[in-house]
């Protein structure tokens, strides 16, 4: 079929070179004839190189010289005499038209040669151009679909089969497994049907059984892409009219596509082992984070507790209460740790889901102060709103964690006496109430840099003076709640932390 | 000190702790001052004059090696780290910093007053010898003669190499304060030396058969750290 249809193109120039060196003649003829007498028996000669050096130029060699040989015999019929006759008396005219079909055959081949090699320079550089636009798209930084995608497209376009598929050995990694099964990555032109993929894919689809030449399925031509000495892939074209020399630029494609196709594979594996570096370190980071946070604890209730069973005879009975309360207020909050650590994991997980009620802000403020009680005095906390405040609409078990951690923080690093004060207000629209909530404390504050970073599991600096895991757990509580978390940048003096959650669509609104 | 009080410095972050290790130091009779964060620490180490501070690695503002550092400067007051468990490499670098030793949390009250005694004593020894060099240092059991190259254990010469003898002058200078590895390698092999802690290991391994003490109650390892000279009987 690809034969035929490359036939029937030269064909129809040859036949276009046939028809246009004819009416030439035709043209030349009836111009010459009426004063054929006035002539001398050279110019027809002349003349009936023009028909012939149209024929070669339109349809190539033979129509060249098929319109030689009938100016041949229009030059004899119509110009030498006896007019009219195939027949020739003197020698002087045998010799005009010996001359003139040397002549002319000469010309014909010349300008043959000249043409055919216009014709294959213009050639190499189309497929020049076709080549650079080829590597300039591979050496584009794109992943390894959009790549795959690509060279699909450019196969397509530049040798136009039905269809062009690229196939990939499955399972993970470069093809290094020659038996491998192949799928179809990326595919371009008509649509394949189920019958074509199964007969990509199965039994014979694998790259050793197509090999370099493979592909002997009529006017199936494939072509493995091979890097390293290790097939990559396999490129498959669908009823492709080849003219010899594209053979050799599918080739010189190939090659490049495989590079390109490897260094895509290379690139992917490196990124998803840097990606398992970074999930190893995560996870290490927030084991010795947990592992800090529930130690602290416990080593205050360890110190007190030996310090009670060796020498509480020489205490004073107002350091031994003073040592049992501390030991029951730790012990407290290692269990309120633990718990908030398992809700966390939950939650990450899916585990947990978020149970919204509506609950007043003083309430929180009062629940979350009795879960550090002890840990964070009332009386040094204030707690400021406008009358106006919506009600909270929210989990208010974890959000009432949420700002025990942040009290007990504010507590801790800022000064004994200082004031911790908590302020809300209404953000959002009517439609979707937010309440932004804020703690304030008087302590060191948190320098520019780390405000981003002690959200962060893993974001003790040197040893976990602010909140270990405290803010990691108040992010993953209010984000779960649809809400944000973060430090107030303007503050220079101690630290404010603000966090939004959802209000209640005020009840006038309702009526 | 072993007559009247001794004053300690309690530098943490977390109040629980201070106030745990407060009362339970001060019903032992020491005197007690707390600092909360590093440069309250330096400031009390210079006001306060103690005999020995336990000092926190995570504090708020300074990095807890940095304050160690700091108090160096002006103090040869000993120095007891508190650090978490499994941070052997900042265990290291405070050892390497100027600590004398460190302890891990949790510990138990009598741990900490153990480690807090031998650093005080021989810290207490060590100011005596650093004014005045000591031809002969004593350490328990152990004497060692400085100008002659020479040492006996009870009484009874040891037959030691000029390494062997290097290390345990060493450690005996040092008597009390755990040495890690690249300070022992600094200083007994040369400045050129520093990651071969395979030649300590050896030549401590040799001093502890010389010294009989298969124990290590004498040359104490410290895993993965270094090693500490102590005397374990109390000190007259």
């Amino acid at each position: 079929m690809r034969r035929m249809q490359a036939l029937s193109a030269t064909n129809r120039r040859a036949s276009l070179g046939v028809f246009v060196a004819l009416v030439c003649e035709g043209a030349l003829l009836a111009l010459m004839l009426p004063f054929r007498s006035d002539l001398s028996l050279a110019t027809p000669g002349l003349v009936f190189v023009i028909p012939v050096i149209i024929g070669v130029a339109v349809g190539g060699l033979a129509p060249g010289v098929l319109a030689a040989l009938t100016c041949i015999v229009l030059y004899d019929v119509f110009f030498i005499p006896p007019y009219g006759a195939l027949t020739i008396h003197t020698r002087a005219n045998s010799l005009a038209l010996l001359v003139y079909l040397i002549v002319v055959l000469i010309v014909a081949e010349i300008v043959h040669n000249l043409h055919s090699a216009r014709n294959e320079a213009h050639r190499r550089e189309q497929d020049a151009g076709r080549l650079f636009e080829l590597s300039q798209a591979l050496i584009g930084d794109l992943t390894i679909s959009q790549l795959l995608d690509h060279i699909a497209a450019t196969v397509q376009t530049v040798f136009a089969p039905r269809w062009t598929a690229l196939l990939l050995p499955s399972g993970p990694g470069p093809a290094s497994d020659e038996g491998a099964e192949l799928f179809v990555a990326a595919r371009s032109g008509q649509e394949l049907t189920t019958e074509e993929v199964d007969s990509l894919t199965a039994g014979g689809g694998q790259i050793r059984s197509l090999g370099m030449a493979g592909g002997e399925a009529p006017s199936r031509m494939a072509v493995a892409l091979v890097a390293s000495n290790r097939p990559v892939g396999l490129l498959v074209l669908q009823e492709v009219q080849f003219a010899r020399h594209d053979r050799a630029l599918l080739g010189t494609f190939a090659n490049q596509a495989a590079l390109a196709v490897e260094r895509a594979q290379l690139q992917d594996q490196a990124l998803r082992s840097r990606l398992l570096e970074e999930v190893d370190r995560w996870r290490a980071a927030m084991m010795g984070a947990v592992s800090h946070d529930l130690r602290t604890p416990l080593a205050s209730v360890k110190a007190a507790v030996s310090s009670l069973r060796q020498d509480s005879d020489s205490m004073s009975s107002t350091d031994r209460a003073e040592l049992l309360e501390l030991i029951e207020l730790q012990s407290d909050r290692l269990a309120r740790l633990v718990t908030n650590l398992l809700d966390m994991t939950r939650i990450e997980s899916g585990a947990l889901a978020v149970r919204p009620t509506l609950i007043p802000l003083d309430e929180l403020v009062d629940e979350s102060l009795g879960a550090v009680n002890g840990l964070v005095p009332r009386s040094r906390v204030e707690v400021e709103h406008g009358p106006d405040l919506p009600l909270l609409e929210i989990d208010h078990v974890l959000i009432g964690q949420v700002l025990a951690n942040l009290l007990e923080n504010a507590a801790r690093l800022s000064p004994d006496d200082s004031r911790i004060r908590i302020g809300a207000r209404s953000v959002g629209g009517p439609a979707v109430p937010f309440v932004e909530i804020s703690v304030t404390d008087e302590g060191p504050g948190i320098e520019a840099e780390e405000r981003e970073r002690v959200f962060e599991m893993f974001s003790q600096k040197s040893g976990g003076a602010r909140a270990g895991l405290g803010l990691a757990i108040a992010k993953a509580f209010v984000e779960a709640h649809g809400g944000s978390i973060w430090i107030d940048p303007r503050i220079t003096r101690g630290a404010r932390v603000v966090f939004t959650v959802p209000g209640a669509v005020s009840v006038a609104e309702h009526a | 000190m072993p007559d009247g009080m001794t004053k300690i410095l309690i530098v943490d972050d977390d109040p629980a702790l201070v106030k745990a290790l407060r009362i339970g130091l001060t019903a032992r009779g020491d005197e007690v001052a707390t600092a909360h964060s590093g440069s309250d620490a330096i400031t009390q180490v210079a006001l306060f004059s103690p005999d020995l501070v336990i000092l926190d690695l995570g504090l708020p503002d300074l990095d807890g090696l940095e304050v160690c550092r700091r108090i160096r400067e002006f103090s040869d007051v000993p120095v007891v780290v508190l650090s978490a468990y499994g941070d052997e490499r900042r265990k290291v670098e405070a050892l390497d910093g100027g600590a004398d030793d460190f302890i891990t949390k949790p510990f138990g009250m009598a741990e900490l007053e153990a480690r807090l005694r031998v650093a005080i004593r021989h810290s207490a020894a060590r100011t005596g010898s650093r004014s005045q060099p000591a031809a002969t240092l004593r350490i328990g059991q152990l004497e060692i003669d400085m100008v002659h190259h020479m040492a006996s254990m009870g009484g009874e010469a040891l037959v030691l190499t000029a390494r062997e003898f290097d290390l345990l002058a060493y450690l005996a200078r040092n008597a009390g304060k755990v040495c890690t590895h690249h300070m022992i390698l600094k200083d007994v092999w040369g400045a050129g030396y520093g990651a071969e802690s395979n030649y300590v290991r050896v030549y401590a391994h040799r001093l502890r058969k010389k010294l009989n003490d298969d124990d290590g109650e004498i040359l104490r390892t410290v895993p993965g750290i270094g090693y500490q000279l102590v005397d374990n009987a109390p000190a007259d």
